[in-house]
Formats: C-alpha cells, structure tokens, sequence
C-alpha cells in the first residue's frame, strides 16, 4: 500500500498541477459548456408553459431545473478525458514512456487524472451544490438538502467516474484501428449523451426502451447518481442501482485488461 | 478582380492538397461527419419527445422549429467547412511558433490561415440542416416571392460571417496570450442558443444574442423572415451589417495581432 503510494503520488502531483496551470482556460470550457444547460432551462420553461401540464412523466418545472444543472454538475463529476490521452499517446507513440516503466499502464492514467480531478471537483463542486440547492428552495419553498442522499451521491459518483474512466480506456484502444479520434470521440460523446439520460430524462422514452437503457452500463453514468441526489432512488431500488454500477465498473475494468493486453501487441511505434 | 482570381487559385491549389491529406487515412473522414450527424440527431429526438408531450412551444409547431434548427446549421456548416483552422490558431498555432510559416508567404496570413484547410466533418452539419430546410419547407405555408428568395440566399453567406468573424476575433486573442482556444469556445457555443426561437429566452439573453453575440441573427432572424415575411430590414438587414462589421473587427484584430506576435524560442 505504502509502495502503491509512493509510486503513483507523482502521478496525482502532475495531475494536479496540470490544472493549476491551466486554470483560466478551464474556467472559460466550463462557462462554453453550462450554456446548453440554459438552452435546455430555456426550452422546459417553455414546454412547461405551453400547455404540457404540470407533471411530466413524474417532472414538474423544478424538478426538471434542478436536474439539467445536477445532470451538468455529474458529467463534469465523472468525466474522462482518458479515451482521449490513449489515443493521442498510441497514435505519437509516447505511449512507450508508460511502458517503460514498472507501473500499472491503466494505474498511471489513473492517477493523473485523479490529481486533475481533486482540483477541479474542489473548485466545481461547493458553488454548483450550494447554486443548485439555493435554486431548489427557492422553487419548492424550503431547502430540500438531504445529507445521506448526497453521501450517497458522492459514492455514486465515484462508481460512475470509474465505470466513465475504464469505458474510456476501452475507447481508446480504438485508436489502433480509427486515426480521427477527435471524430471518434464525438461520435461516442453523442450516443452516451442521448444513453445516460443528459439530452433528455430516461423517463420520457418509450417504456421498453427506457427498461432496456437503465439497464445498459451509461445510465449507470449519470442517470443514476442524479436521481439518487433527488431521491428517486430509495431502499431495495437504490442498493439495486448501486450494485449495477458496481458490476458495471469491474465488467470495463476487465475488458480494459484484456484490451491492453491483445492490443500492446499491435503496438508499433515509428522511429522511438 | 485579378486579386479575387489569384485568391481563388491559391485556395483551388490548398484545398487539393488537402484532399490529398484525407485521402492518407481513407475512411477516416466519414467519422468525424458521422459524429456531426449524430450530434443534430440526438438534438432532434429531443425536440421530437418534447413535441409528443406539447402542441407548440410558445407558438411554434414543430415544423416551425426545425426549419429554424436547419437554418441554423447551413451557416454554421459553411463556416465549419471554410474557416476551421481559425480554432487552431487558438489552440497551438501560435503557442508553437508555427505562424511563422504564415508571415514568410506572399499571402495575406489571415486568407492563409483560413484557406489552408477544409473541414469535412461540416457536412454532418450542412447535411441535415440541407434536409430538414428541405422536409419542412413544403409543409410550412410559406409565400415566396423573388424578393423573399433574394434576401434569403444574401441572409447566408453573411450569416456565416457572423461565425467566421467572432472566430477571427477571438483566435485573434492568441497573438497576446499565446492560446485562446478555450475564448474561442466560450463564445462559439454561445450559438446553442440560436438552434431555437428566439422567443422562448427571457429579454436579457434575448438581447445577448441579438445584440452583443448576435448568434440569433444567423438563424431566427433570417427565418422569422422567411416563415412570416416580416420586417426584412430588421431580419434580414441586421444579419448582413453583423455579419460585415464582426468580419471587420476580426480582420483588423487580426491586423494587430500579428504585428504583435512573437514567435517561440527554439
């Protein structure tokens, strides 16, 4: 354990310090990203308003700010650029440095983005919480916080991360086969966008087809810890979701194994 | 006149070399105009659920707000297709010292920089903003006349120039501060809010996007003139003046910008 920490604190460390460098342009990407949160704001105070009534598939209005902004809050949570680094490493052939060394591959990877994440999460997490709670109460009269259903939330989350970060890592693999992976990574971005639940609620589709997505490993995502944070998710219900991204995070855990191990032997890497 | 042919002949001589580059990884493009498509498409089931729980949405059929989707993204689409390499600017152009390149040729660096490549991927984008203008024309009771028509087609290309010249501006920003992608996106996806009516925003972002990042002007504007027929020296007017005046202010950014870049040391 003590070994473990002492290989990968270097890696939590740069992680870190990769943010504090770039701290202006992060800020400027989050503002460029919040915006279709407010198109989407925008759009339901519309629908709401339009005669659609004041429920909607179990949603009245407040229900449904409050989840565009958490659903927001979660992606940024749980986000990976991993597919992203693997790629790029694979195709310039820096990946060889990570070899190199006598260190878990995934592990390294890992890490690093840990580092990247203790800090954004910190500069993130306080003003969007507090932001999406003063907007709850203020729409339901009263503050709706529920410390246990955060708690839980926060452990959901992690799962979710995990699940996000080993998907990604399967996804970069891809970049032995795909050299546009910037392509790639929209094309994936917009299938999991419409799979999890963040363009529009699970609970608006078809009633088949919501089952069937619930069940697949990207409502485990983000679908699932927002509605344990607005206590959808209660009892036998929630230890059963909970589960699902458990067995969801060891399934790409594995697969991502075995990815690396048939894919580091297709590795070639020009003129290193 | 002898400019423009010279203008066209360079960009013929970048844009078949660009080819050539694409040809290098066959297959690979029709990813990234997939992505594209898939992106309009996820946005469209959106709108197409919400619709089966509303009539109208603040007045507007569903017809109505695809066609203003489509509109929207035949600009965008142009601008994606011509003008991309300004996000490079931005990202690692400058930052590099590649610009370098771009002040040792007889050719003007900002015509350079926009020229030299083309981005395929747009077609995901002018694709279906080409298809849903087409699906749902003939089931909207447009009246056309020549004028209509006339203001119409003149709408685009300044529409897009509204793209092109926030870009230019804020890829301009690198030429100080190294890098500035992170600027241009900020202000590039302010145009999420144009997708749709204009009427659902409350009076400031309404007013955001009409008047201080007009990306309103390159898509409800123009409609509301085509599906209503009204006030075409508002809605169609305003567009063209943005969309020369934005153009401008990038050009002459630009200008200065250069005269202020410094490359990297190495």
């Amino acid at each position: 354990m003590r070994r473990a920490a002492k290989i990968y604190f270097p890696f939590i460390n740069a992680g870190m310090q990769e943010v504090a460098t770039y701290r202006v342009n992060w800020i400027f990407y989050i503002l460029g990203n919040v915006m279709s949160c407010f198109v989407s704001y925008f759009i339901w105070k519309a629908v709401y308003s339009s005669g659609g009534g004041e429920n909607l598939e179990g949603f009245t209005l407040p229900d449904m700010i409050v989840y565009i902004f958490l659903m927001f809050l979660t992606s940024t949570i749980i986000g990976s650029d991993a597919s992203y680094v693997v790629g790029e490493e694979v195709r310039d052939g820096s990946i060889v440095m990570r070899l190199i060394k006598p260190v878990s591959y995934n592990g390294t990877f890992l890490f690093q983005e840990l580092g990247n994440k203790l800090l954004t999460e910190i500069m993130l997490l306080v003003p969007l919480v507090v932001g999406v709670e003063a907007v709850r109460a203020a729409l339901m009269g009263g503050i709706q916080f529920n410390p246990l259903s955060f708690l839980i939330y926060l452990v959901s989350c992690v799962l979710a991360y995990l699940i996000n970060f080993f998907f990604n890592i399967c996804f970069g693999f891809l970049a032995f086969v795909v050299k546009y992976l910037w392509g790639a990574n929209l094309m994936k971005a917009c299938v999991v966008g419409f799979l999890s639940g963040t363009i529009i609620p699970l609970a608006f589709l078809p009633k088949p087809l919501e089952a069937v997505f619930l069940l697949l490993p990207f409502a485990s995502l983000n679908y699932t810890p927002v509605m344990i944070y607005i206590g959808r998710y209660s009892g036998l219900t929630l230890l059963y979701y909970l589960g699902l991204q458990l067995f969801w995070a060891l399934a790409f855990w594995g697969l991502s194994k075995f990815l690396w191990r048939v894919s580091v032997k297709h590795l070639t890497v020009q003129g290193g | 006149m002898k400019q423009i042919k010279r203008a066209f002949k360079i960009h013929r001589i970048f844009v078949v070399q660009e080819l050539k580059r694409m040809m290098e990884y066959k297959g690979d493009f029709i990813v990234g105009i997939i992505g594209f498509l898939l992106a309009q498409i996820s946005n469209l089931l959106f709108l197409w659920i919400i619709f089966t729980k509303v009539p109208s949405l603040m007045g507007w059929s569903l017809n109505e707000v695809v066609f203003i989707y489509g509109f929207s993204l035949v600009p965008k689409g142009i601008d994606h297709l011509f003008f991309d390499n300004l996000w490079a600017v931005g990202h690692y152009i400058v930052r590099k010292g590649d610009f370098d390149r771009y002040l040792t040729r007889p050719i003007n660096t900002l015509f350079h920089v926009m020229a030299e490549k083309l981005q395929i991927d747009a077609f995901g984008e002018l694709l279906t903003g080409v298809a849903l203008i087409i699906v749902t024309l003939p089931q909207l009771s447009v009246e056309w006349s020549v004028l209509k028509v006339i203001l119409a087609l003149i709408s685009v290309p300044f529409a897009t120039l509204i793209y092109t010249g926030i870009k230019t501006c804020t890829a301009s920003v690198a030429f100080w501060s190294k890098r500035s992608g992170s600027i241009i996106y900020m202000f590039y996806m302010t145009n999420e809010f144009a997708k749709y009516p204009a009427t659902i925003y409350n009076t400031v972002v309404r007013n955001i996007i009409t008047y201080v990042i007009p990306f309103a002007l390159t898509s409800y504007f123009p409609a509301l003139y085509i599906l209503k027929g009204e006030n075409p020296l508002f809605n169609i007017g305003m567009t063209v003046l943005a969309g020369s005046a934005l153009m401008a202010l990038g050009a002459v950014i630009w200008h200065f910008g250069t005269r202020a870049y410094e490359s990297a040391g190495s």
